[in-house]
């Protein structure tokens, strides 16, 4: 390339509208969380059971059926894992902010976990296996940020 | 020389124009249960590994068989995807061939997956986003987007096939009741099919006139849907499938053949070309797929085909393309009944693509219809039987045919 020569780029914007159909299980758990209540379903064969609820034990292969196996959980977990994001998720700026503490937690009577922000938390106070609870919205709407985040018991 | 592959079952999911009473894996999982159904026998141990694919960005999703795998039963087992446009179905199915053809250890029964969730997602985006060099250029020359994805999205590449139609025509004289006539056919077969999503049972071919063009010489009523829907095809050993199915269907012949891209070729993936009817790709993969499954004379030998065409024209093109009829005949032969479904050489009895399409399932579900109609499973079975069909694929770019041939015997001419 010892020539410098201008090539033509053809610049473009294309604007994306996408949806995600839940389907009817995650439905059922969203319209719990208006409520400010957990649900799960339960593999009938190996007896784990899911947060959120889905129709299909990976495990067992086994079809969970949408009427049955439904559990009502407390909406208290327990903190398996968890990280600290210094810096803004997807700022290209690198700008430092206010520490974001995320968990994975599993809610009690469950086999699985959730991500969700730990609030009202300290980084140092952190530790894994603690118990936390759910912080409701004030007014739930009936999807995933009905639940604020997890605070310490 | 691979194995002898065999076809043990295949099924569907429910078709809709908006199947929002499930998520992605769960309409997959749908086509599983059917599949399954149809080869009692079998159960997930049974299956040694896994080929999914659907079209790429249509929802938003990338990877989506990778969220999706315990809802495929795939846990801890071999998976690939393939994604290649509007083939992306017969590139799955053809890709389910070659895991068994090649004879791996441990790998004798393959599941082949394709669907598409359309509803939850952009159609126009997702072909900027596998066309985007010609749409960038388009949108540069003064065609802005909206008016672009009118025309690219109204079903599907609407913008291109007409021009493929009005070729089509004035080389066959081929008149609007002809490509009418086609979409009667396929409309009233889909309602006898449970699957399909556009079931017409008293559609005519006034009814299909009276309605507005979307791109001159294709009206309203003769473009194909965008469907929600999944597809899934078991593949497995000669020896295997007769313990899991009755009547098992041997796959014979299989190719996957592209011609030059046939749009506008600004995005240097090759040239315009000047007739989109042409379709090489399509003579070129039928020689080498009849070649493989020792077919010499395709109108006699073949019973039954099921061909990709979301817009009549392409039906009439294909069928011709393909060698099942002489060039510029096709249109006769709708308007005698050959191709119905007590026809001679009934075609598309699903309703085929122009009824329901379910763009990365549709060429999929072009030879799990063809494989149901030799084993007698076919919900619009043809009375007569059925020993040899095709079924058939387009898409890619626009210029990417698949062709698998299958049979109720295995293939015995096989020529190297």
């Amino acid at each position: 390339m010892s020539e410098h020569k201008v090539i033509v780029v053809n610049k473009g914007m294309v604007r994306a509208d996408y949806n995600f159909w839940v389907g009817r299980y995650l439905d059922k758990f969203f319209d719990n969380l208006e409520n400010k209540k957990i649900v799960g379903n339960k593999c009938s064969k190996c007896g784990d059971v899911f947060v959120p609820p889905r129709k299909i034990c990976g495990k067992c292969n086994v079809v969970i059926p949408l009427e049955e196996n439904w559990v009502d959980l407390p909406d208290t977990g327990i903190l398996k894992n968890y990280t600290i994001t210094p810096y803004r998720v997807n700022d290209r700026t690198h700008r430092k902010a206010k520490d974001l503490l995320l968990g994975m937690i599993q809610i009690d009577g469950s086999n699985t976990a959730i991500v969700y922000r730990l609030l009202d938390l300290k980084p140092d106070e952190i530790k894994t296996g603690m118990k936390v609870k759910i912080e409701w919205a004030e007014k739930p709407k009936g999807d995933p940020s009905d639940i604020k985040g997890f605070v310490k018991m | 020389m691979g194995r002898q592959v065999a076809i043990a079952s295949a099924g569907f999911s429910e078709h809709a124009s908006k199947r929002s009473d499930v998520n992605m894996a769960e309409l997959v999982s749908e086509a599983i249960e059917d599949c399954l159904k149809n080869a009692p026998g079998v159960e997930f141990d049974d299956i040694d590994a896994f080929v999914n694919g659907n079209m790429p960005a249509f929802e938003g999703s990338n990877m989506p068989e990778l969220w999706m795998t315990d809802w495929m039963g795939a846990r801890n087992k071999p998976l690939l995807r393939v994604t290649t446009g509007g083939t992306t179905g017969g590139t799955v199915a053809i890709a389910g061939y070659y895991t068994v053809a090649a004879g791996l250890p441990k790998v004798d029964t393959v599941l082949a997956i394709a669907f598409e969730q359309q509803s939850q997602g952009n159609t126009s985006v997702g072909l900027a986003s596998v066309a985007y060099g010609e749409i960038s250029i388009l949108n540069t020359m003064g065609i802005p987007y909206d008016q672009l994805s009118r025309l690219l999205s109204a079903g599907a590449a609407i913008g291109v096939a007409a021009y493929q139609a009005t070729n089509y025509m004035r080389k066959t004289k081929t008149t609007e009741e002809d490509l009418a006539r086609v979409v009667v056919q396929n409309r009233q077969n889909a309602a006898k099919t449970w699957w399909t999503h556009l079931k017409m049972p008293n559609l005519t071919v006034e009814e299909v006139l009276d309605t507005p063009y979307i791109s001159f010489p294709l009206r309203y009523g003769m473009v194909c849907p965008a469907s929600d829907g999944a597809c899934a095809m078991l593949f497995t050993t000669e020896e295997k499938a007769k313990d899991m199915c009755e009547i098992p269907v041997y796959v014979n012949g299989v190719a996957s053949v592209a011609n030059e891209t046939a749009v506008l070729g600004y995005d240097g993936s090759g040239t315009g070309q000047i007739d989109p009817s042409d379709q090489i790709g399509a003579m070129k993969s039928s020689e080498l797929a009849y070649y493989q499954a020792g077919i010499s004379f395709p109108r006699k030998e073949i019973d039954y085909a099921e061909v990709y065409s979301p817009f009549p024209n392409q039906e009439l093109m294909w069928v011709e393309k393909l060698g099942l009829f002489e060039e510029t005949t096709a249109p006769k032969m709708y308007e005698t009944g050959v191709t119905a479904l007590k026809g001679e050489l009934p075609i598309n009895c699903s309703g085929g693509v122009n009824a329901t399409n379910a763009i990365g399932a549709s060429a999929m579900e072009r030879p799990a219809e063809a494989a149901l109609q030799i084993m007698g499973k076919a919900d619009n079975q043809v009375p007569k039987t059925v020993h040899t069909s095709i079924g058939h694929g387009w898409g890619g770019s626009l210029n990417l045919c698949t062709l698998m041939v299958m049979s109720d015997e295995p293939r015995r001419k096989w020529r190297r």
